[in-house]
């Protein structure tokens, strides 16, 4: 009897195995779209092929073309759904919208090991309110060492050469910042210098609404400030506040002094990629993935004196707030609900789900961060090392185009950080590659402040708050209450920096406090709220 | 013979005619227009049933659920906000301003290039004027907006011909608005609008002209007695159906060259929608701001063709 039974298990076994085998062979065409613009990867991509070959899985990519929110907006309404759905930054649409499935009914420990251990750390942070998880984060998951060899994220940022032509000085604080670039735009009056830029394009008015909280020590929380040092997590706006008067005071002493153009406010964000790329802005607030494009520019033209560094400044104590201590970087945050998502018209959730296991392989990983071992990346002693054409190739984007799967990759979950062996789980945090590919130029330039990486300007990353960061909240209940919380700051905050005197300052700036002060008591109200939320989520 | 014999009964009998007879009579006709009606009817009239969502609260977080009935909800949001009316009398200013700046530009340049003699020179003029129309409005407006910069091209030249002694802010003060839209409408549309003048201008019988000139008229004269007369029709025609298009200033313009700065009077109803209805999600909003729109229009359209009517001129409808 027990023989007939472990006969019929073994049988029932067999079957279901090769049930599973055909069904995971039998080629399929799967849809995908991705919420931001991208390149096309060519037909006879390498990897691509390898994926092809490995899970009979074939990608037709849909890239955003024109307003994500429009975009999304007409596929939902319509239920035009491809199979992987990543909403981009207004993910929350396809998650309320019901659009997506719920991954948890499909990851599990025995089944999917590797997306198992990838979240369950986080899951209590990840989750909705039903315990739901629709998008497994597409960034900020790290696996042993966080690395950080430079400030991806936001902070004041000053072209090289500044600091260069001052002697290498040490630049903590907002006054030394903006005394240094009227010194330098002064002594080089023929060269039509641009003082300082500010961005307020659209989504893109961070360059002008953030700096007050990271000038009182904290890093990126959005819109609020929050106290994590009380326990009890007091959030506010800031932008309304009395110690966010003297940074747009100082912005109008600036802009008096000639040092802004009044173009800055109107500009777009293609005129400010073109005038970064010109090199003739000396400084600007930024986050350093908002310019890359313009980096690279000033690279490629061999311009490296004038691509830019990273600063943390603050408040000095003249202001009144005591010594502050800055936090620009924080702990890795993981990109809640950024990242790709399974519709519900998919017809393979499984393949799809046994598709993201397989590719969080650490075989997997290495081929979609570093490439093929010998044609990509070499390994010498144990590390993982490129050669200067290796390097080039990969910033280079027709190459990409044919060489990576860069397009499915960005927006799958992935491994960051270190690797059990040490080297680092993406090319361009691995140390050896970044230092030495350096240009000389930055070499020389880290090697006259006695720094191995740009990071070294700032203090370590702190430890992630229990709520993440706070701009990752959706603040779609206060939709109406948030747009205008922010269009008021667009509209005022210009107008204050370009008064042309003490008295007309004040004027505007009372007159914008009051205006914003509705708004920004359902602002605080709604974040306060939600901060608790997460936090408690997080703890228990 | 017998068509003469079937003829009377026929003429005596046509007032009786029913309906039903007439279409059967033209029944060839009728068909030819059954695309266009099908057009008609599917594209303009079926959407109309959308309207319903205007009294309803449908966003997309409610999409798959329906909505619920919203009475007037929508409308005393957008009444109730300041930048809506605002929007709707940016719609309003800037249509009528590019109506009438861009009427009598394309009417001015029609008249000097149809006074011109040389063919040559006619035709390129025309083609040059013209050419713009087929650049895509983001085109035109990223000129615009590296033309008018405060060290841009335009103040350069203003300040080099000492017209002004400081550069202007065209980009971001909201008085210069209106006008850098009617600017950039006329240098974009002028050749195309004009062509439709001065197809009609060719059409004036030579001799009016010949006569005009016998009994001493001038050039001036002649054409503010024979041209302008000739294109008088085509004038009111044209203008009854743009004023049917008031309420639609246009989008793209505004919201490309529209900043925080401007946006008091750089908002127009469209783009409002787009911020508030379409981006947000919130679709019963911009439905009902949609239905206002449309609504006016139609009571714009109507006036304007009693009005000519009145005046005893060609009409529309």
């Amino acid at each position: 009897m027990k023989k007939l039974l472990a006969g019929i298990l073994a049988l029932a076994m067999v079957l279901s195995l090769c049930s599973f085998a055909v069904a995971a062979d039998e080629p399929i065409t799967v849809t995908v779209f991705r919420g931001d613009p991208g390149d096309q990867p060519t037909d006879d991509n390498k990897i691509y092929k390898m994926i092809e070959e490995e899970f009979g899985i074939k990608f037709e990519i849909e890239f955003l073309a024109g307003d994500l929110d429009e975009t999304l907006g007409t596929k939902l309404v319509n239920e035009d759904y491809p199979d992987l759905f990543d909403g981009g930054n207004s993910a929350e649409k396809l998650i309320n919208a019901g659009a997506l499935i719920n991954l948890l009914d499909y990851i599990s420990e025995e089944k999917t090991p590797n997306l198992y251990n990838h979240i369950k750390d986080l899951l209590p942070q990840l989750v909705n309110e039903n315990g739901e998880l629709f998008i497994i984060p597409n960034y900020g998951i790290n696996y042993n060492a966080q690395i950080q060899n430079a400030c991806n994220g936001p902070a004041f940022f000053i072209q090289k050469q500044v600091l260069a032509w001052d002697n290498y000085p040490q630049i903590k604080t907002l006054n030394e910042y903006f005394d240094l670039i009227e010194r330098f735009v002064a002594a080089h009056p023929d060269e039509g210098y641009e003082g300082f830029a500010i961005l307020c394009e659209d989504w893109r008015h961070f360059c002008l609404i953030n700096p007050v909280q990271h000038l009182m020590g904290r890093p990126n929380d959005g819109e609020v400030i929050i106290n994590v040092t009380s326990g009890n997590f007091e959030t506010e706006t800031f932008i309304d506040k009395d110690y966010a008067k003297p940074y747009y005071a100082k912005l109008n002493e600036v802009y008096n002094k000639g040092l802004i153009n009044p173009d800055t406010f109107v500009m777009t964000y293609d005129q400010y990629i073109a005038k970064l790329s010109s090199g003739k802005v000396v400084g600007m607030f930024d986050q350093t993935w908002d310019f890359g494009t313009a980096t690279a520019a000033l690279e490629t033209a061999g311009m490296y004196e004038n691509t830019y560094i990273a600063l943390p400044l603050v408040y000095d104590e003249s202001y009144g707030f005591g010594v502050i201590e800055e936090q620009y970087l924080n702990g890795a945050v993981p990109n809640k609900d950024r990242g790709f998502g399974i519709s519900v018209s998919c017809e393979y959730p499984e393949r799809m789900i046994n598709l993201f296991e397989n590719l969080l392989s650490d075989e997997w990983q290495k081929i979609l961060q570093w490439g093929i071992e010998g044609e990509d990346y070499y390994v010498e002693n144990g590390r993982m090392l490129m050669t200067q054409e290796q390097y080039n190739n990969r910033q280079d984007a027709t190459w990409k185009m044919a060489n990576t799967a860069v397009a499915i990759w960005e927006s799958a979950p992935k491994k960051q950080g270190t690797q059990d062996d040490g080297n680092a789980w993406a090319h361009s945090d691995q140390p050896e590659n970044y230092f030495a590919l350096m240009s000389e130029y930055d070499k020389a330039f880290l090697t006259a402040y006695g720094y191995q990486k740009p990071a070294d300007f700032f203090n370590a990353p702190c430890e992630l708050a229990p709520y993440g960061e706070a701009w990752q909240i959706d603040t779609a209940p206060i939709a109406d209450a948030n747009q205008d919380f922010l269009a008021v700051q667009d509209q005022w905050l210009p107008k204050v920096i370009m008064s042309a005197t003490a008295e007309e300052l004040d004027a505007n700036w009372e007159a914008f406090v009051a205006e914003i002060a509705p708004y920004a008591q359902i602002k605080t109200e709604f974040m306060q709220a939600e901060v608790l939320k997460l936090v408690e989520q997080a703890t228990n | 013979m017998t068509g003469a014999v079937n003829n009377t009964p026929l003429l005596t009998k046509k007032k009786k005619k029913s309906i039903f007879k007439i279409l059967w009579d033209q029944k060839l006709l009728m068909l030819m227009s059954v695309p266009v009606l099908l057009y008609v009817l599917f594209f303009n009239y079926y959407p109309l049933w959308g309207w319903r969502y205007a009294f309803q609260n449908l966003d997309l977080n409610n999409f798959k659920k329906g909505a619920e009935w919203f009475g007037l909800g929508n409308f005393e949001w957008l009444f109730g906000r300041e930048d809506f009316l605002n929007s709707i009398r940016n719609t309003l200013a800037m249509s009528v301003i590019n109506l009438i700046v861009g009427t009598l530009a394309s009417i001015l340049l029609a008249i000097l290039l149809n006074e011109v003699r040389n063919r040559g020179f006619k035709r390129t003029v025309q083609t040059v004027t013209y050419l713009p129309h087929f650049l895509s409005m983001v085109i035109v407006v990223g000129m615009a907006q590296n033309m008018f910069l405060t060290d841009g091209p335009i103040n350069n030249m203003l300040i080099a011909s000492r017209l002004i002694d400081k550069p202007v802010f065209w980009l971001g003060e909201g008085k210069y608005f209106w006008i850098l839209v009617a600017i950039i409408n006329v240098w974009k549309e002028v050749g195309w609008n004009s062509i439709i003048y001065i197809s009609t201008m060719t059409s004036i019988d030579p001799t009016l002209y010949e006569a005009a000139s016998i009994d001493g008229a001038g050039r001036f004269k002649r054409i503010l007695h024979v041209t302008l007369p000739g294109i008088k029709s085509t004038f009111v025609v044209l203008l009854i159906m743009n004023i049917g298009h008031l309420m639609e200033a246009g989008f793209e313009i505004q919201y490309l060259l529209g900043n925080e700065q401007v946006i008091d009077f750089s908002q127009t109803i469209d783009v409002f929608v787009m911020k508030y209805g379409i981006s947000s999600g919130n679709y019963g909003r911009a439905i009902a701001a949609g239905m206002f729109k449309s609504i006016v229009g139609i009571i714009l359209l109507f006036g304007a063709n009693f009005v000519a009517k009145k005046l005893d001129e060609d009409t529309l409808l």
